[in-house]
């Protein structure tokens, strides 16, 4: 789970490039993801993620997260492709069986395959990105960025990032309350749903009242020490360096030909 | 009964915190635990109930290996207070949160309420009952959770810092109510870091250090033995410091842990030696 959201410390040329940089690297792939219809080039572009990755030194803590998209992208698949019904049929599970005026039950069809392949592979480009941004940057250096190149609010920004910041608190949390609740004789494995429904307040109900407390105690800590009284300054700056001026020529050269191409009709 | 057979426990990350500790804490017994922040205590403790497992050893309780045990099962043997009471507090008035316990044991509803009514009696507890535990302060927070382990009765006490947020009085008030079931023949075992409460209370102390057992031994022999005490940041109540220094060799006084003993010892001390008083 955390793996999502973790920065992991290597000295890589990617991890040195500005934070902007790389949010630029991820927005040009999510752009090219959605113009592209063939599964070839959205493979293509995942690939190109992945040896972003494989170059930043951390693709060994990155795979279960690529790992686990594969598998949801290919249940997406599995569960999309049969309920497509044009094109030509190149697969039928159960043939013989006439249902209405459709022949076979679980039929595949060229468009369906093609266009389900696409899907999932568009949905792993635009999820695999993330990750491997937040891998290769740490988040204060995000909030900087966005903050003082972007210009958004110092405030959205501290809570994006706040946010991020407490899944791991919240699942320590959710440990401790699961421990005591179990130590009072409290049963999670229930069957039955309507009980597995109820067995789950004991542990919900702590855990949004000590998030609520943690939240407003954090709220007095950040007024005590000056949050909000005006402009600030930071102790990290992330300047460009000629590397990052570079990367973001290169990307913005692929993505105007990507889309110049695609747009022309040339590659899909 | 509790015994610890060679318990050697790993985190999943690798660290170590338990290493090769082995003990018996026989039936009525009260035990305190101490050693610095990190020495394993609350990691020990959990082993308890099983909501931790030893990597290699063995942890009996009353018979029961905890390595094949759910938490649920031995929650009838084990009443476990955790330092939160935030943790666990989930109803809306304090009667129900009282009654949780119990109810989780299968227990009949008028047994519930004498149960209920008994734990929070016990603890102060009894002109709140219909309050929302939400909106009662921190210390009877900690009173609401400890009374919904003492209503499910068990046979063994296991309290992780049951003092915290307690003013001294309340502190001592609960201990007093931890020495009453003691004495009613459950077993107490108990994590402070009140050196004070542990001379007042614990008849065995158990020193953990990073992971071992310093020593394990009476109140009296524990905190009479300020070098190795030191070595793992534990510091004896103010009345044995106080008697080590007078003491020109080791054990003069004899080893009182209370100003009364210390008193006595005095005592016996000046009729021993009728002139010192008037010199």
């Amino acid at each position: 789970m955390s793996v999502v959201v973790e920065y992991i410390a290597k000295g890589s040329f990617v991890h040195r490039l500005n934070p902007l940089t790389k949010l630029f690297w991820s927005v040009t792939l999510m752009t090219l993801s959605f113009f592209f219809r063939d599964p070839r080039m959205l493979a293509g572009l995942f690939f190109s993620i992945v040896a972003v990755a494989y170059m930043a030194g951390i693709l060994k803590e990155m795979w279960p997260a690529f790992k686990g998209l594969l598998i949801v992208a290919g249940l997406f698949i599995l569960f999309q492709i049969f309920f497509i019904a044009d094109g030509k049929t190149i697969l039928v599970l159960i043939p013989g069986i006439q249902i209405g005026h459709v022949k076979g039950i679980g039929r595949i069809t060229d468009q369906g395959l093609w266009g389900c392949l696409a899907m999932g592979a568009r949905m792993m480009v635009i999820a695999a990105s993330f990750p491997v941004l937040m891998g290769t940057t740490k988040i204060k250096d995000l909030v900087v960025v966005l903050v003082e190149k972007l210009k958004i609010p110092y405030t959205y920004a501290f809570m994006f990032v706040t946010s991020l910041r407490f899944i791991p608190t919240l699942m320590q949390e959710m440990d401790q309350i699961m421990q005591a609740q179990c130590s009072r004789g409290h049963r999670l494995d229930e069957q039955n749903f309507f009980k597995k429904f109820l067995s789950l307040c004991p542990l919900a109900i702590p855990l949004i009242v000590t998030s609520v407390k943690k939240a407003e105690r954090l709220a007095i800590s950040m007024e005590t020490r000056g949050f909000g009284i005006g402009a600030r300054t930071y102790l990290y700056r992330n300047d460009f360096r000629p590397i990052d001026i570079m990367v973001n020529i290169a990307l913005t050269f692929i993505l105007a030909t990507g889309l110049f191409l695609n747009l022309k009709g040339i590659i899909g | 009964m509790i015994s610890v057979n060679n318990l050697s426990f790993k985190y999943p990350s690798g660290v170590e915190v338990l290493n090769d500790i082995s003990f018996t804490i026989p039936k009525g017994a009260f035990v305190a635990l101490i050693g610095q922040n990190g020495a394993g205590k609350t990691t020990l403790l959990k082993q308890f109930n099983s909501l931790l497992r030893p990597t290699t050893g063995r942890v009996l309780i009353a018979g029961i290996d905890t390595s094949s045990a759910t938490t649920g099962k031995l929650a009838q043997k084990v009443g476990f207070l955790f330092q939160n009471p935030d943790h666990q507090i989930f109803m809306a008035n304090v009667e129900r949160e009282i009654g949780f316990g119990p109810k989780n044991l299968g227990l009949s509803k008028t047994e519930v309420r004498q149960r209920v009514a008994r734990a929070a009696a016990a603890v102060g507890l009894t002109p709140y009952l219909t309050e929302n535990p939400l909106f009662l302060s921190k210390g009877q927070r900690q009173r609401v959770a400890f009374a919904s382990v003492l209503a499910m009765k068990p046979e063994i006490l296991v309290l992780d810092e049951p003092t915290t947020g307690q003013d001294y009085q309340e502190g001592l008030e609960i201990m007093e109510m931890v020495k009453e079931l003691n004495e009613q023949g459950h077993t107490i075992v108990f994590v402070t870091h009140d050196m004070e409460l542990v001379a007042r209370y614990a008849k065995r102390v158990i020193v953990l250090s990073q992971g071992r057992i310093l020593l394990d031994d009476s109140c009296h022999n524990v905190f009479y033995q300020p070098a190795i005490l030191r070595e793992t940041n534990l510091f004896p109540p103010q009345i044995a410091k106080l008697i080590q220094k007078f003491a020109k060799q080791p054990f003069e006084f004899g080893k009182p842990l209370s100003v009364d003993e210390a008193y006595q010892e005095f005592l016996k001390y000046t009729e021993s030696e009728p002139d010192v008083c008037c010199s």
